[in-house]
């Protein structure tokens, strides 16, 4: 099955090379590890048999569509149905023109979970992760092409009921979370404000300032990080708690309802913050604040934070009354 | 010595800025304890402003714009608000208290008003004290910090 599969995202990579429709497709290959397959450029047709798919083809390739966003070139790109968010996304804030690229749809019955891998050399059972388990978008939401037997869905959608407050990540959770994150938001509901305070500060006391979760993130696309300016009194580079939380907090909010809720910031971290907590409790927020939204569904609509205008603003002031129409 | 909080008003140019000056033209009183910080549109505020405020050792933030409608480059003040109230639920989560963060549409002819709400918001910050965060938790955590050492830390 999953050979096939493989044969088939194969053939459309060389073809799509051959005719020059794409320049580059970007899609996983084996690692050097059976529990790792990391994201692979193929650029020449005779190259397309090093592409791969397995269960842990967990890197959200649609990132790297920002490396070629100056560039006059074609690429085409494998997505699972959480990564076509991302693409989608793109799309919406002009990071990447929809002609430009080709998104080739795989199908997704959930990835493994690397972290818990316990032997290096023979493969065992590894449990879901914890985004799968809680997957709303098995099918890609987008994409020009499929293979195997994904098919393009946007029917799920965001949850009718506001008030359940059920978030980007509603759905049951049904075993143990082997993220960081899960389970956190809730948990932090129930504390004070200080309390919590005490667990943020902790989580990014550890924070190497790597910015690997900027780096790695599909929403994080702006052509001048705040992060790197050169004024040293308004962002600091050193690591102390408060540029930490600073640094987290600023991080947090210029993705917040437009996180496509990937991972792939918490995945990357070396030192294992529980970032999408905060994510998660963002995206909770804008759900029941401004409108029941899930990033990344209809590239044609906007995105709850970026849309201005009276009809809405009356909407708002409903909500912020905590009123609902 | 009783406490006096540090306010940072972000006042747009037209509207709560021109108020504050209408309060100083009609001799209004009200508290010191603002700093103020001109922005032409409340919709320039980003909320790493508000952050970086606090984290500098603000106790608290007044965003202050037009009225719903009246401002001067259209939506600006939509643009603020949206962000406002996502970033008044932000704050609690980090140990900053949403009412440290206030929003307030102030028109320029509202003197008064801006007098009412600096008044109200020292008096609100004077009985939730100084913001422990940011600043003042520095020196505790940079103790914490020097008795990890070898320890508990990060490894470093």
């Amino acid at each position: 099955m999953m050979k096939q599969l493989i044969a088939q995202m194969q053939e459309i990579a060389r073809e799509l090379l051959e005719t020059g429709i794409v320049q580059t497709v970007i899609g996983w290959e084996k690692g050097s590890r059976w529990y790792l397959s990391p994201p692979v450029f193929v650029r020449k047709p005779e190259d397309a048999g090093r592409l791969w798919y397995d269960q842990f083809a967990v890197p959200n390739l649609s990132g790297y569509l920002l490396d070629y966003r100056n560039k006059n070139e074609k690429v085409a790109v494998f997505v699972k149905g959480c990564d076509s968010r991302s693409v989608v996304r793109l799309i919406q804030d002009n990071q990447v023109r929809k002609e430009n690229i080709v998104a080739i749809g795989v199908p997704c019955a959930g990835m493994r979970d690397q972290s818990a891998v316990n032997d290096e050399k023979e493969p065992h059972e590894l449990p879901l992760l914890s985004k799968c388990l809680q997957c709303r978008y098995p099918n890609p939401v987008y994409a020009d092409r499929t293979v195997g037997e994904a098919v393009v869905d946007k029917s799920l959608n965001v949850p009718d009921d506001l008030d359940a407050g059920t978030g980007l990540m509603g759905g049951d959770l049904t075993g143990d979370g082997s993220y960081v994150s899960s389970g956190i938001v809730e948990r932090l509901e129930g504390l004070s404000s200080d309390d919590r305070y005490d667990f943020w500060q902790k989580a990014f006391s550890k924070c190497l300032r790597c910015y690997a979760c900027r780096n790695v993130c599909p929403a994080c696309s702006c052509r001048e990080c705040i992060m790197d300016s050169e004024h040293s009194l308004w962002v600091g580079k050193g690591s102390s708690p408060t540029e930490n939380m600073f640094n987290a907090l600023i991080r947090a909010y210029h993705v917040a309802g437009r996180c496509t809720t990937c991972g792939e910031c918490e995945r990357v971290c070396p030192v294992g913050i529980p970032l999408m907590a905060l994510n998660q409790f963002l995206g909770q927020e804008v759900n029941k604040l401004l409108e029941a939204y899930d990033a990344g569904i209809d590239e044609t609509l906007k995105p709850p934070l970026e849309m201005y205008g009276w009809p809405d603003f009356d909407g708002l002031f409903r909500c912020a009354k905590g009123v609902r129409a | 010595m009783s406490f006096e909080p540090k306010i940072i008003g972000f006042l747009c140019n037209w509207c709560a800025y021109t108020a504050a000056d209408l309060a100083g033209i009609s001799r209004l009183k009200y508290p010191d304890n603002i700093r103020i910080i001109r922005v032409m549109c409340t919709g320039r505020i980003e909320p790493s402003f508000v952050l970086k405020a606090f984290a500098s050792g603000a106790d608290g933030v007044l965003v202050a714009g037009c009225h719903p409608g009246g401002c001067h480059y259209q939506e600006g003040n939509y643009k603020a608000y949206k962000r406002t109230l996502l970033l008044k639920k932000l704050l609690p989560q980090f140990g900053i208290a949403s009412e440290r963060f206030r929003l307030e549409f102030i028109a320029s002819s509202e003197g008064e008003k801006f007098a009412r709400v600096v008044g109200e918001m020292v008096g609100q910050l004077k009985i939730l004290g100084p913001l422990q965060t940011a600043a003042v938790r520095i020196a505790e955590l940079d103790g914490l910090f020097g008795e990890a050492e070898g320890g508990t830390g990060g490894g470093r």
